[in-house]
């Protein structure tokens, strides 16, 4: 029995981006996956503008497809090879039967000066463009039916660090001209820091702390946030970071043992940690951490820590 | 890849190139061949048995190949056969191609109990030796034109299933499928529009792989009279008839014979040439 | 006397489609103990500039002009049996995909004590015995000698790798983003452990990566690559806090910041230069701000702007002289 993703809730807002932390294997991708309904899911419900997506009839469904799309990791399996860009976009209009002829080209070119792709690239095919620019072309497909909510599945990971730039650049601008909601699916904290409102740690498939981005990066309390945002190599060369190393690797998520899943690898496990199950329990406003000893973890922090690679 | 790079193969490419261009010649004889003849190539002429090759020193009038043993035009009966030869190929190879693909592009795209019954039906025709798994066939339906490309249909349908279903089910998992799934589109828009295109090269180098292969069985049954059956000419019933002479007039033997291995050769080295120009993994 | 030097390098890839020059005309020189970072973006050369130094270019990688020397030997003059000494010997590389580049059906011990075996005569008992050492050095337990890649996750099969690159004392490390395939935490851990084991036995480091961060923890020199060819040059500490070369700018100020404010990233206009249809001039001044007539003509050399800093850029060096 596979556990990808286990007794997992959380609630984007409209306008706002929550963003999805965690490492491979962790679940991330699967959870926006399953709402996407390119996975099933075992048990739960997702409630999207007070319909229920699992449960909605076909015509329900189809509609509701409008309104959420999800933007894919890379961008050179997520463009059909044999078709030009132009017919990858105009795709969702095809499907949704909402423009033909020149009225398609009309909707196409508008899409295109939106999102910045030159009109002499829509009769290219997709092995002609470079990374970067497929990614846009894998954007402005999702933006196509003008949803309302988009996945965004590690859609920078695969990217050189100038494209990377540039692409999360269009995703903020397009928020804000379309009102989108997004969930930032990706491993990377600094591009998760840069876009998000609010953040979710994930570790084995569950929430381990969530809240809004500057008490993630400020307050930390899950010892596994802790470790990840200081594992992180920093650029600049002034700054120490405490360094706390983990150990081992990220366990199996087959057959998870009881208790909190993180205590094999935690610093600060205790006893208990491998009997009793952590709630994700609020703290403060609005921050959830799921951990027995949240409050004593920050205190503890200085015991743990290596010195910093930088410190030598 | 762009067809200014797939020319560029082509012309680079030697199998290609020599499998293309005879191939063409074969085609072009086939085709307009059987108009040009002087003989009739099913009507005896018992005073002209047996008569050797006179080539060219007649001219066109002449018995090139010389006359069989119920003294028709051994050229004649070859030209002829050739049409029926590459005419039953050609049915022969899109029907068992759009059949196997179509199976294999489902079986590989449901996955679950379709894919399980499709696959072991190409168990069991992979099971079964094809001679005579078709000696088996045409013994109960009989001897005919259509029997025939049936039979030949059932023996290799199962090559083109089995490699449509592979690239789908490497296909069905690229990121695209599921981007075309969340744009609502239907199971029949994700098979033919999405992943049909991705498979095309493969299939077209199968194709051309496959054909002489047919071409060879075809004449292999003709010869054991399960084919065309006589006076209708095929290479393969010239084969069988020339048999009994091979030692007296072994023209009537090697000339099917020679223009079989021709064909045969040609077409899989223009099989094999496809597979060069079309290669994508190729740098 | 260098370690290692390289002197005006051209390697140019022929396909079928077009001629690529992957490296052109690139020096670089690594000390004896000094750990280098040689970063850049897909297709700058980082890779082809590691593969040139151990002389493992692919068929299609031909070397046009200039020359690798290994201890004032060319790599290129070395015959096969010099070559094999030097690769894994004397030069040992870790891969980035720890997947893949270890041998799916030979045990981890195996295949460390194969490395031991090729270099030097010991029996296969005192091989076996070498390699628990050496496992046990990066952090695997010594009882695992005998599992196979596939027992292991991919940290510890990087672990390996690296166990195994060690295993004849090599003097110069090349690690070919060894960490890009590992996640966050298990980077820290293999960063930690190069760290310690580069200090332990004083080898001199290349570390190839796209990651500033990684450079930053762990080297001392720095090498920017763009377009097959080195465009800043110097201190770690130089180079990051004053970077002078626009790319170098651009690549700092695109990266998104863990600390302070979220501000709009800047991206660095364009798309990087491809090596089959390189610019004219200075490869960047298509997307240079800073771009001048002589750009567009001329490519700039690396030139030396101050005590460990070296740059490629005429408006730069301009400046400061």
């Amino acid at each position: 029995m596979l556990h990808a993703v286990d007794d997992v809730s959380f609630e984007v807002y409209p306008g706002e981006t929550l963003g999805l932390v965690g490492e491979s294997g962790c679940g991330k991708s699967t959870v926006g996956n399953v709402l996407m309904r390119l996975l099933p899911r075992t048990s739960g419900e997702l409630i999207f503008n007070g319909q229920d997506v699992f449960t909605a009839n076909k015509t329900d469904s189809f509609n509701i497809r409008k309104s959420m799309q999800i933007i894919f990791q890379d961008p050179y399996s997520s463009l059909n090879p044999r078709k030009t860009i132009k017919s990858i976009l105009s795709e969702a209009y095809e499907i949704h039967k909402l423009a033909k002829g020149a009225e398609l080209d009309k909707a196409i070119n508008e899409l295109c000066d939106m999102v910045g792709i030159a009109r002499s690239l829509l009769n290219r095919y997709p092995h002609e463009l470079d990374g970067g620019m497929r990614q846009v072309v894998g954007i402005a497909r999702a933006l196509s039916l003008k949803p309302s909510f988009v996945v965004c599945d590690e859609p920078v990971s695969s990217l050189d660090v100038s494209v990377q730039a540039k692409i999360i650049n269009l995703l903020i601008d397009m928020q804000k001209k379309m009102d989108l909601s997004y969930l930032f699916i990706s491993h990377d904290l600094s591009v998760v820091r840069h876009i998000s409102d609010r953040i979710a740690v994930m570790y084995l498939g569950q929430i381990v702390e969530i809240s809004d981005t500057a008490t993630i990066f400020s307050n930390t309390m899950h010892p596994y946030s802790i470790a990840l945002l200081s594992a992180v190599p920093r650029v600049d060369v002034d700054t120490k970071v405490r360094r706390i190393l983990l150990k081992g690797d990220v366990p199996s998520p087959m057959n998870p043992k009881p208790g909190c899943r993180f205590a094999p690898r935690c610093w600060m496990a205790q006893d208990s940690c491998y009997d009793n199950t952590p709630e994700l329990t609020e703290v403060a406003p609005g921050h959830c951490v799921a951990c027995h000893f949240a409050r004593q973890s920050r205190a503890k922090i200085k015991d743990a820590a290596v010195r910093s690679l930088s410190d030598n | 890849m762009n067809s200014k790079l797939i020319f560029k193969r082509m012309l680079h490419s030697k199998f290609f190139m020599i499998g293309f261009i005879t191939c063409m010649l074969i085609v072009i004889f086939a085709v307009v061949g059987p108009s040009f003849v002087v003989y009739d190539a099913e009507k005896n002429s018992l005073t002209e048995q047996f008569l050797k090759p006179e080539w060219l020193s007649n001219g066109w009038q002449g018995h090139i190949l010389g006359t069989d043993e119920l003294g028709r035009d051994e050229f004649t009966r070859l030209v002829v056969g050739a049409r029926y030869s590459l005419a039953i190929a050609l049915v022969v190879t899109v029907c068992s191609a759009v059949l196997g693909t179509i199976l294999g592009m489902i079986a590989g795209y449901l996955g679950g109990a379709a894919d399980a019954i499709i696959m072991r039906m190409c168990d069991v025709f992979l099971s079964i030796p094809n001679l005579i798994l078709s000696i088996a066939i045409i013994a109960v339906l009989g001897t005919s034109t259509t029997n025939l490309i049936i039979v030949l249909i059932i023996s290799s349908w199962v090559q083109y299933c089995k490699l449509s279903r592979n690239n789908v089910l490497v296909t069905k998992k690229m990121e695209f499928v599921s981007a075309s799934k969340c744009l609502g589109a239907t199971n029949s828009h994700i098979i033919f529009k999405e992943i049909f295109p991705n498979i095309t090269t493969q299939l077209i180098i199968l194709v051309s792989q496959q054909f002489g292969n047919v071409i060879l069985v075809e004449a292999a049954l003709s010869f054991m009279n399960l084919g065309i059956s006589p006076p209708t000419p095929s290479w393969g019933n010239m084969i069988a008839g020339g048999r009994t002479y091979l030692t007296t007039y072994p023209w009537l033997c090697v000339v099917p014979g020679m223009a079989l291995m021709i064909t045969v050769l040609a077409f899989n080295f223009l099989g094999d040439g496809v597979r060069d120009v079309l290669d994508p993994k190729r740098t | 006397m260098s370690l290692l030097e390289i002197t005006d390098l051209h390697v140019q890839y022929r396909t079928e489609r077009a001629v690529g020059n992957a490296l052109s005309g690139l020096n670089l020189t690594i000390e004896k103990g000094e750990a280098l970072g040689l970063v850049g973006e897909t297709g700058a050369g980082k890779t082809t500039t590691a593969l040139s130094i151990l002389n493992l270019l692919p068929s299609a990688g031909h070397v046009i002009s200039g020359d690798v020397k290994y201890e004032d030997r060319s790599v290129f003059e070395m015959s096969e049996k010099e070559l094999l000494d030097l690769r894994g010997d004397k030069i040992a590389m870790i891969f980035q995909n720890p997947l893949t580049s270890l041998n799916p059906v030979f045990t981890i011990g195996e295949q460390i004590s194969m490395v031991i075996r090729a270099h030097e005569k010991v029996s296969r008992k005192e091989a076996l015995e070498r390699s628990k050492q050496l496992l046990e050095q990066v952090g695997i337990a010594g009882s695992r000698i005998h599992d196979y890649p596939s027992q292991l996750s991919g940290g510890m099969r990087q672990r390996v790798g690296i166990a195994a690159s060690l295993a004849c004392n090599p003097e110069l490390l090349i690690a070919d983003e060894p960490t890009t395939a590992l996640d966050v935490t298990i980077q820290a851990q293999i960063l930690e452990l190069m760290k310690n084991l580069q200090t332990q036995y004083s080898t001199s480091l290349m570390m190839i990566t796209h990651n500033l961060g990684i450079i930053a923890e762990l080297c001392e020199k720095v090498a920017v690559m763009y377009a097959g060819n080195i465009i800043e040059y110097g201190t770690v500490r130089e180079v990051f806090k004053y970077p002078l070369h626009p790319y170098t700018q651009g690549l700092i100020n695109a990266i998104p910041n863990l600390e302070g404010q979220r501000d709009r990233l800047v991206a660095i206009p364009g798309v990087i230069a491809s090596s089959e249809n390189l610019p004219e001039g200075c490869p960047f001044h298509p997307r240079c701000e800073h771009c001048s007539e002589i750009c567009r003509a001329e490519r700039p050399a690396l030139i030396k702007v101050a005590e460990n800093h070296y740059v490629a850029c005429h408006e730069r060096s301009g400046e400061l002289l």
